[in-house]
Parts: C-alpha cells; structure tokens; sequence
C-alpha cells in the first residue's frame, strides 16, 4: 500500500471511530436526568424554558434527525455553555487542553525513556536477581491506584523532605506552568509510574523474542560483539512493537492525567473535568469526553505513522 | 587478541578439525545427549557434506564448530578452526574467529536478516567487525560483494531492506555476509532447504564458484542426497548424534557401506531423466490395474473448469489462478506440481471449495459446487478425505488421535453408536498401520511420519472418492515419506479413490502419480502422463525445472549440472543476441 | 534459540507416556511453579481470600454502628490496626471491604472476559467488513477512557453493586476482545480447521470443538489480567465517589475516606487499604504472568 493510500484509510478509520463516539456521547445525552434539555440549561431551569429549548433544538424531532442536528453543532466547534462557569465549552477545554497535553506527553517521554533502558536490561540478565526484582517493583508500581502513589509522593517528597511543591504550577498559558518546573515534578512522576512499569514489561518481553530471533545468530555468526548485536540491531527490532502498544496506551495516559490533575490542582482538562462532575455540568463533561477520545483516536494515528516511519515492512503492507 | 590478527589458515593441516565431539542439551526433563564422539576434518579447497535426517545432530555439530550452541548446550572434546580451539573458547576469541576465519550460511534466509537494517550496511557490518576500514570504503566494498553473489543492480540493491528481496536473493545476501572476508572455512547449514529448486541450483552453483575461487574450505551440513552429489568431495554420515560412515562422495552414494546409509539412500526418491530408458526403480504406486480400462477414461471425480482466481482488488489485485482446467478420474492420481507461487495450492482449494473462484465452475462428483445449496454441498463434502503438510497443526492438540480421526464421522455419520465410531476408528487407524491404542494419546506425543498417518486416517474414515494431499510428506524425512507414500496408495488401489497430489518434489511426483500438471505463475504449463511428462516434457520450463533437480548420483550428477550450465549459457546467448 | 532436539525426536525413541491430558496439565503445572513470583502471588491470594471471608469468624467486629467514643484512635492491643473516623475497627473493616472489593473485582473482570470472548471471537471468525466494524467499534471504545465514561456515570447515577459490576464490565471487555479476535484469526486459518471444513464440517462445530477449546489459555491469562484491571478500576471508583455507599465499604473507599486523614498523620488509615489493594492487585498480575509461561501464551496488549 502506497503511503498516501494508507494515509486515507487510516484517517477513515479514524474519521469512522469518532463518529461512533459521538453516537455514545449523544446516548449519554440522552441518558442524563430528566433528558438532555434539564442537562444542558441546568438544573434552575423552568417547564417553560425546556419546551422552548426542546422546540427550538428540535428535541421534539425524531432521534435520528436530532443526532444529524448535534453532529451539525459540534461541526461548528459548539460544545454548547457551561451552566457553572457561564463560558462556551469549546473556550474552557480551548484553555486547558494544552495544559493536559504538556503533562502527559512529558509523563510518556519520563516514561519511556526509563522504560525502554530497564527492560532491555531485564531481559540481558534474564531470570537473574536484576530481572526479579524490577518486575517486582513493575507489578508493584502498576498496582497502585495513581491517587495513593500521589499521596506517597506529597507525603514523602513534600512533606517529610521539602524538595517539592505539593501543588502543581497554576496559571492559565503553558508558559506560565512552564515557569514553575519544580512544580512538575510530582505530578509527572505519579503519571508515569505505572508507563515505566507496563512498557518495561513490553521491551523486556520484545527483546526476549528478538534475542532469540535468527538474525541474531547471523550476527554473532558474522563476529559482531553482544553489545554491539543488542544495540544495532535488537533495539530497534524490539522497539518497534512497543512504539505500536504507544497507540494502544494513549487512553490510559488521559485516564491517569484526570487523578493526577485532581490530585496535584492542576489547571488542565482533567480538573475541568472532575469539577463539573461535581456540580453535574453535563455540557463541560460531555463536551470533555469527546475531545478526550478525539485527542486518543488522534494520538493513536500519530503511534501508527510513527511505526510506519520506524518500519519500513509495515509501508509495504507487511508486518 | 592478538592471536586473532595473525594470518588464518596456516597452509598445513585442515581448517576444520573435529575430535570427539559430543554435545548435550540440558532440558526441563533432563540432560539430552545431541551428538557425541564425533571426530571429522575439512581440508582447505575441500567441501566435506554431513548428511543424516531431522534430531540426527548435524546441525548441532555445525553449531558448535562455530561456538554458536544455545545457552542450555555444552560441549565436549574438541573442535579446532585454523588451529585455534573452540570448545571453552571466550567471547572475545569467538568473535575475533567468525566471520573472519570461519563463516556460516543459514537455513532460512527469511529471518536470518535483521529486518530492520538495509542489506549492505549489514554486510558492512561483518567486513568492519574485522578490518580497520572507513564506513565509506565498507559500504563500497559491500556493494562489490554483492554483485559477486550476482545480484543485479549491486548499488541500489545494497540499500534495500531484506523484505524487498525474494528468497533466493536473501540468501544470496547472507552468503555475501559469509564471504566478506575471505575465510577459510564457510560452514553452510542447510543452505538451500528453504528455496525452491531452481534457486537452490544457482546457490549451489554460486557457492561452488566462491568456493573454488579462494580455495575455502566448506562444510556443507543437508538431508538432501542430490545436494551432496552435486556439491560434496566427501560425505559423513551422521545418524542419533553419531558419524556411522565417512568416505568420498562416490563411495558413500554408490557404494554405501553402512546399513543404514544402505537404507537412508534406498528411501530417497529419484528423478528418472530422459535417455536412461525404462525408470528401473520399483514404482511405489501401482494403482493402474484397479483403474478402468484405458479405452473408456473412468469418470471425473474432480473437476476444474477454466478456473481463475484474484486475491483483493484495484491495484494490489494479486491473480493466483489464470484459467486453470484439470480433471481427476477415479482411481487415478494427478500430480500437481510447481515452485512456490506458482498457484498449486490454491488450486487444491478451489478443489476443496475453500476457495471460490472468481470465474470458472469446479464440479465434486459431477455437481456444479456453485449451483448446490449449503445442505447438499455439505453431503457431497463427505467424500473428500484431506490432508495437509503441516504434521503439527494438521492435529488438534487439545484432542486425543482418536478423537481427531472420530471428527468426520460426527460431522456425516452422526447416527453412529459410540461403539461403533471406535470400531471404525480402530479399523482406520489399522489401515495406515498405526497401533489401535494410539487413539488415546495425544498427537504430540506421536512423530512427524505417525501424526501424518494420523491425519491419513481421519481423510480415510468415510472412505472417500477423492483424497486431496497437499505437500503431504514434505515435512517429513525421507524414510518416513517412503512409508507414508506406501500406504497412501495401497489404501488407493484398495479403496479406489481419486488423488489430487500436490507437490514440490518432481521425484516423488514421478513415482507416486499417474498424471502430472506443472504449475508456473497461476496457469497449467503442461499436463500430461507422468511418464511422458516429465522424461520428455514440451515446455522449456519443464525442462529447467526437471534440470535443476540434483540426483543423488555424483557422477549423474555432474554430467546433468554440465548440460543445465550450457542449455542456461545458450539461452543466455540466444536471449541477449 | 530454537536448538534445542524435543526427546522423543529421533526414530524410534518416543516415550510412551500415560494419558495425554494428564502429561500437559503436569508440564504447565510446572512451569507455573518455575515462575517464583507467580507462586507467591498465589499464596498472597489464598492469604487475602482467607483474611477476607474466613477473618471475620475469628475476629469478629462491630461494622454497622458508628461509636463516636473510639474514632481515629492509634493501633493497640484493643483495636490492632486502629479506628476510622466514625469509630469502626480498622482491621474488621479491612476484611469487609476486602470481600466487597475481591467480589466485584472478580465479577467485573469476568463479566469483561466474557464480553469481550464473544465478541472479539465473533468479530475474528466472521471476518470482512462485519469484522472492520466490529473492531471500530472496539476502538471507539478504547478512545474513551473508562475513567472519564466513569466519573460521568457517577454525575448522572449512582448505582448498587449489581449495577457497579455491569457499569465495570461494559467499560473493560476491550482489551479481552483485541486478544481473543487475534486468537481466532490465527486458529481459524489453521489446517485443521480447513480440513473440517473442507470435508463439511459446520461452523458451529469449528467455533465450539475448536476455536473457543483451543482459546482458553488465553482467554483464561487475559481474565486473570482482567481481574487484576478490574480491582484497580473498583479502588478508582470509590474514589470518583461512585463506589459502594456507606455504611458498606471496600478497600478504595477506606484508602480515599482515609486520605484527608493522612496528613493529620492518621497513617492506619491508609496504608492498610493502600498495601492490601496493592498486593491483591499485585498478586493477579503475578499469577497471570505465571499462567501465560504455563500456558505459553502471548502478549498482554
């Protein structure tokens, strides 16, 4: 498949997942108490006030044409207004999106670049102490919730030893949260914890497969040094899949980065989130779901291009 | 170290020397002896061939003159390469030994490539793990190497990766590894097993070549005996981890001392060539007698009509049948053969209905498949019998043999007692010469040649009218195929079955099958008596396919290798003129 | 490297062994056994299962009333690990969230491994463009992080435990069903389901005698991985405040009541729920990585 080609399917295909979010969010829409017209003018709202909404929005249409109208909304970037902050969705989520991403990119690329080192290591000292013991901690560090690691870490980094803010930087650009590195520290730790434990357990068990591969034999066969064959060519062959599971763990990393903004007070999207949740702003929250899943079907595109730009068999349809 | 940079090969003595070698595997249930006392040599310019079949210990041998063994291995005795010791030897003196001194050419040409590195900087690699060269000049010198192992465009071929290569050219690749720096010894395991058999002409014929060229001496470890009479000087025979038998290739090939060299080369399949006269080997299959008389043809029992099949569509539309028409009569076998691609496989599934054609009809016992309902096809179904290569995931693992060969009869006898199943089951399993308690074990605890029997079995239980056998013995050892051979058509001439028998081996067809249609590229070449076909086919490619096959006579041999070598060089001439 | 000669190989050597079940199960038993990590995660299950549901027989305490005479006293001979905020026993109330915890997490992930069993095996049988959809369907899914699906759940309802578990479970099937589809792919192209189907065999015979026998290693290591997920998820849960209601518990709902607590230095508070969550948790996914050499499966992703 050439690459243009692949380009158009891949984005149909995302193109297609986000529709059927949108299907879900509408649902959603439709599941909220007393329907989608007390869910979205609030609860003051008046008997009155919902017919004329329900009218004027055509709610008292047919599903299907309601769901043509909603797409036709959110084509025009209207997420509709938040009942709390009196603010279009669009602008609050405008805000806070980067914010959201700063933190979780810098979280996966900490994460990765322990990851990556730790389980080429385990799998060099296969079934040695070294190898027990960081999947020890890998299992331990996947198994604990984020918010309890996060109070380990204010507990122990900010209150015992006074290293590090409790608080995340506050401010409303990046550059202002980008001023206050120190501030990032903790909640970019708590993020990546359980991505160093799940890619460390991924790289360990592609250059486990790799190390056995054949290819490996004809280095070795050829003269080439251990340490030689494990960077030249097993690294790469083994980070390939783990760049594919990178697609894979997009949704976790927005997952982890709604504690981790909650827990640090962090001015992102997660935050957005889990206020309206608390004050039932179903346009913030149904508005933030979308966006979320648009932000993880995106970043799931980019891990396959990037996997496609790392691996020339899968640009000839191989794999 | 600085042993590593003295010359190699010093003139006197062999560059490979073995002397009591043994090698033991320690595994889950306990130590597994692979190879013991086995003591050999290879003289430079000299290719000394180690045959023996699968769990014989030859690769494990090759391995460990190269100190390549895995990590649960140990070795014993000694192994010598250019005087230097092996066995024990340090990472370091290994290292500064391969790819120098002593090289290695792989079985499988489709891994033994990184996939990710581009072919000449793999090559360049190898020469730069040794010498003190720029980048630059390695990268110049890979390109040479690799329009030495003839492959076309060397510079532009240096910087693809090895996907982008076919099979032949991989291994081409490898063998441009394993010559980078001009070794002494190049240790070849299996080097042409994975390709198909006019691929496997030119790289014998190449690393003869390169061979002769820088007097390397080569250790050449196969199972295929027309390989080593093509190939080898001398021959070893290995057989449960031990050498039974050394000699010069004529000795060893014509007059086999040993018993079971005697048997091995007894089992092996040979081409009859054309100016022989009469095949003088016993063909194993006879069924003629049982099939109808030669004046009324017995009606088909399989039949495919201008028969094409595309894979996908647009542009990456592959087309791997272009109206192929074939017929199989009842009690007749019809060979199917051809190289990989060619399309014969597919052909026995559109046969089997598990490929629709896109255009043409196939008829089961004179019934359009196309034109009968679920039901119906179904019914009709119940007179295949099938079996598959792979004597592995031809079985299910989580069934006992038993149940395995039971399957056909719930699908179509369902009103059976269990009894009665058992009976036949025994009875079936009787037939293929199989014990009747083999029906309570597991398929894995059987060999390659009993899971096949196995698999025979079940195709057998509803005593079919066709029988579709797809590269049925190619996994298996050459004993092993004589006796799965066997039985199949005995059961034929019992049984009456039609037989669609695909595969890749022109000997065994010659023997087995009454009809043969050579395959090339989706279409039928040729068809015709297996006779005729193949001691005097019609088409040039034919020919070459029958000419690329090696027999296992060195002094047949090299006279058919002369002849192929100048009908190429004519036809090279006429191509060009 | 793949050198090693099986026994039994060479003509004539092969051993006759006992019944063929028997022989497989041993070797995966062993195998489980070899992975040091897996056996201990299974004693810190046995462990934790006996703490939770036979613990309250031998240490039996008041969970249903608050005692506002005995709230956050420190660990004591009286009250071993201490006293909550509202006066229960912090050890008893360990082992009666324990079993909520245990008993929801292992729902949860079973009901996703079933789910998510048929449909990825639906999607990979079938195959085609009802495969293509299927699998969108799954990605969308997958794009909508169950944290957030969650916390909006919880803005509209709260659910009981019934509820809890199938809310858990449409969230999580997933992953299960990427796996199991990828399972069925590979096993429906194998030979001996063309030779069954060749000779007329039904596709209901291919998926029931085949497919789905020939699955349940895998679907068994992805369930085990699944619970794992699935204990983590109720832990987050209680603490989006979707959880079990009071005066009912689990292990996230002690870990987040009791985080306000901590910085009062209340550390018996959350360290017992924090570790048991942990080692559970840990334990799943030590026991699953034992089950996959066991079993020689595959890739958790």
């Amino acid at each position: 498949m050439s690459t243009p080609t692949y380009l158009i399917r891949r984005v149909l295909q995302a193109v297609a997942v986000i529709l059927i979010v949108t299907i879900v969010v509408f649902a959603l829409l439709h599941a909220l108490p007393g329907g989608p017209a007390r869910g979205i003018l609030g609860p003051q709202a008046t008997a009155q006030q919902i017919a004329a909404f329900d009218h004027e929005q055509g709610l008292d249409k047919p599903l299907p044409v309601q769901y043509l109208y909603y797409l036709g909304q959110l084509a025009h970037g209207d997420l509709g207004t938040s009942y709390t902050l009196n603010e279009p969705v669009s602008q609050l989520i405008t805000e806070r999106l980067p914010k959201t991403l700063l933190l979780t990119v810098l979280s996966a690329i900490v994460g990765l670049l322990l990851a990556v080192p730790l389980g080429m290591w385990q799998a060099v000292r296969r079934n040695k102490p070294v190898d027990y013991i960081i999947t020890t901690l890998s299992f331990i560090a996947y198994s604990t919730p984020v918010y309890f690691l996060g109070l380990i870490l204010v507990l122990v980094f900010s209150q015992a030893l006074p290293w590090f803010p409790s608080q995340a930087p506050q401010g409303h650009t990046l550059g202002q949260v980008l001023s206050d590195p120190q501030g990032l520290v903790l909640p970019i730790a708590a993020g990546a914890a359980s991505m160093v434990a799940v890619f460390s357990r991924y790289m360990r068990a592609a250059t486990l497969e790799n190390l056995s591969e054949d290819y490996v034999r004809t280095a070795r066969a050829g003269g080439s040094r251990s340490r030689a064959i494990l960077w030249r060519h097993v690294f790469r062959n083994s980070l390939t899949p783990v760049v594919a599971m990178l697609g894979y763990y997009v949704p976790v990393l927005f997952g982890g980065a709604l504690v981790v903004e909650q827990l640090f007070n962090y001015p992102g999207m997660g935050l957005l989130f889990w206020t309206a949740a608390q004050s039932s702003d179903y346009p913030v929250l149904l508005g933030c779901v979308l966006i979320i899943s648009v932000a993880t079907v995106t970043g799931t595109l980019i891990a396959d291009i990037v996997q496609r730009i790392i691996d020339p068999r899968v640009k000839a349809g191989r794999s | 170290m600085t042993a590593d940079h003295s010359p190699a090969a010093p003139a006197a003595g062999p560059i490979l020397r073995l002397d009591d070698l043994g090698v033991v595997f320690t595994t889950q249930s306990g130590e597994v002896p692979a190879a013991s006392g086995v003591s050999l040599s290879v003289d430079p310019g000299e290719t000394l061939a180690l045959v023996g079949e699968s769990g014989s210990g030859k690769s494990t041998v090759a391995l460990a003159a190269m100190g390549l063994l895995a990590g649960n291995a140990r070795a014993t005795g000694s192994a010598t390469v250019a005087g230097t010791e092996v066995v024990g030897a340090g990472e370091a003196a290994l290292a500064g030994l391969r790819g120098r001194t002593v090289s290695m050419v792989f079985q499988e040409p489709a891994t033994a490539l990184d996939p990710l590195t581009r072919v000449g900087k793999q090559i360049a690699e190898v020469i730069r793990n040794h010498r003190e060269i720029s980048a630059k000049d390695a990268a110049a010198q890979a390109v040479e190497l690799l329009g030495r192992v003839g492959i076309p465009e060397p510079d532009k071929r240096a910087s693809a990766y090895p996907f982008q290569l076919s099979g032949g050219q991989r291994q081409r690749v490898v063998i441009a590894m394993a010559i980078a720096n001009k070794p002494a010894l190049l240790i070849a395991d299996e080097p042409t097993t994975a390709l198909d058999v006019t691929v496997q002409a030119e790289i014998l014929d190449l690393l003869r070549r390169l061979a002769a060229e820088t007097g390397t001496g080569v250790l050449l470890v196969t199972h295929n005996m027309g390989v080593v009479a093509d190939f080898a000087d001398r021959v070893a025979v290995m057989y449960r981890g031990e050498i039974v038998e050394t000699g010069p290739v004529e000795d060893v090939l014509l007059r086999p001392s040993h018993e079971y060299t005697r048997r091995l080369l007894a089992a092996v399949p040979r081409l009859s060539v054309a100016g022989e006269g009469v095949p003088e080997t016993a063909r194993v299959a006879t069924p003629a007698t049982h099939s109808a008389p030669a004046s009324a043809p017995a009606e088909p029992v399989v039949e495919l009509d201008d028969v094409s099949v595309v894979f996908g569509r647009g542009r990456g539309a592959v087309r791997a049948l272009d109206g192929v028409s074939l017929t199989v009569r009842h009690g007749e076998t019809l060979g199917l053969v051809g190289e990989s691609g060619s399309g014969k496989s597919t052909a026995s599934r559109v046969a089997l209905g598990l490929i629709r054609p896109t255009r043409g009809t196939v008829s089961l016992f004179g019934t359009d498949l196309a034109r009968t309902r679920s039901r119906a096809r179904r019914a009709l179904r119940s007179g295949i019998g099938v079996v598959l290569q792979d004597p592995v995931a031809s079985l299910d693992a989580r069934m006992t043999v038993g149940e395995c060969v039971a399957e056909p009869l719930r699908v179509h006898r369902r009103a059976l007692s269990t009894r009665e199943r058992q009976e036949r089951v025994a009875a079936v399993l009787d037939r293929v010469r199989l014990p009747r308690d083999v029906a309570r074990r597991a398929p894995r605890e059987l060999s390659g040649g009993q899971r096949q029997r196995v698999s025979l079995a079940r195709a057998l239980v509803l005593e079919p009218r066709l029988l579709v056998a797809d590269e049925p013995t190619s996994a298996l050892d050459v004993s092993v195929q004589e006796a799965v051979l066997e039985v199949i058509s005995e059961l034929q001439a019992e049984l009456g079955f039609a037989c669609l028998f695909v595969s890749h081996d022109l000997a065994v067809v010659q023997h087995f099958a009454q009809r043969v249609a050579v395959m090339r590229a989706g279409r039928v070449e040729e068809q015709g008596d297996t006779g005729t076909t193949l001691l005097r086919p019609e088409t040039a490619y034919t020919r070459r396919l029958l000419a690329a096959v090696p027999v296992p006579d060195p002094v047949v041999q090299r006279s058919r290798r002369a002849e192929r070598l100048t009908t190429l060089a004519a036809g090279r001439t006429e191509a060009t003129a | 490297m793949s050198t090693v000669i099986p026994p039994g190989r060479a003509p004539g050597t092969a051993t006759p062994a006992k019944s063929a079940a028997a022989s497989g199960t041993r070797l995966a038993v062993r195998r489980f056994l070899r992975n040091r990590l897996a056996v201990v995660g299974l004693g810190v299950l046995v462990f934790f299962v006996l703490f939770c549901f036979a613990g309250p027989l031998v240490y039996s305490t008041d969970q249903t009333h608050t005692l506002l005479h005995q709230v956050n006293l420190a660990p004591s001979g009286a009250h071993w690990l201490g006293t909550d905020a509202v006066g229960h026993d912090e050890l008893g109330r360990l082992m009666y969230g324990g079993k909520v915890s245990l008993i929801v997490g292992l729902a949860a992930g079973v009901l996703a491994t079933v789910i998510g069993t048929l449909w990825g095996a639906a999607a990979g049988y079938a195959g085609g463009w009802i495969d293509a959809v299927m699998m969108r369907v799954v990605d969308a899914g997958i794009a909508i992080p169950a944290l957030f699906i969650l916390l909006v759940v919880s803005a509209i309802t709260t659910p009981d435990l019934g509820g809890l578990v199938i809310i858990l479970g449409f969230v999580s099937w997933l992953v299960p069903s990427r796996l199991v589809r990828a399972e069925t792919l590979t096993l429906k192209n194998r030979d001996y389901i063309l030779t069954l189907r060749a000779i007329g065999g039904t596709h209901a015979r291919a998926i029931t005698r085949h497919i789905l026998p020939n699955s349940v290693s895998t679907i068994v290591v992805a369930a085990t991985f699944q619970i794992a997920d699935a204990i983590l998820l109720v832990a987050y849960v209680s603490y989006l405040g979707l959880g079990v209601q009071p005066p009912a518990t689990d292990w996230g709902g002690m870990l987040s009541a009791g985080l306000t607590a901590a910085y009062s230095g209340y550390w018996w508070l959350i360290l017992p729920p924090g570790l048991a969550i942990i080692l559970v948790v840990w334990a799943f996914n030590a026991i699953g990585d034992g089950l996959r050499d066991a079993f020689d499966v595959r890739g958790r992703g």
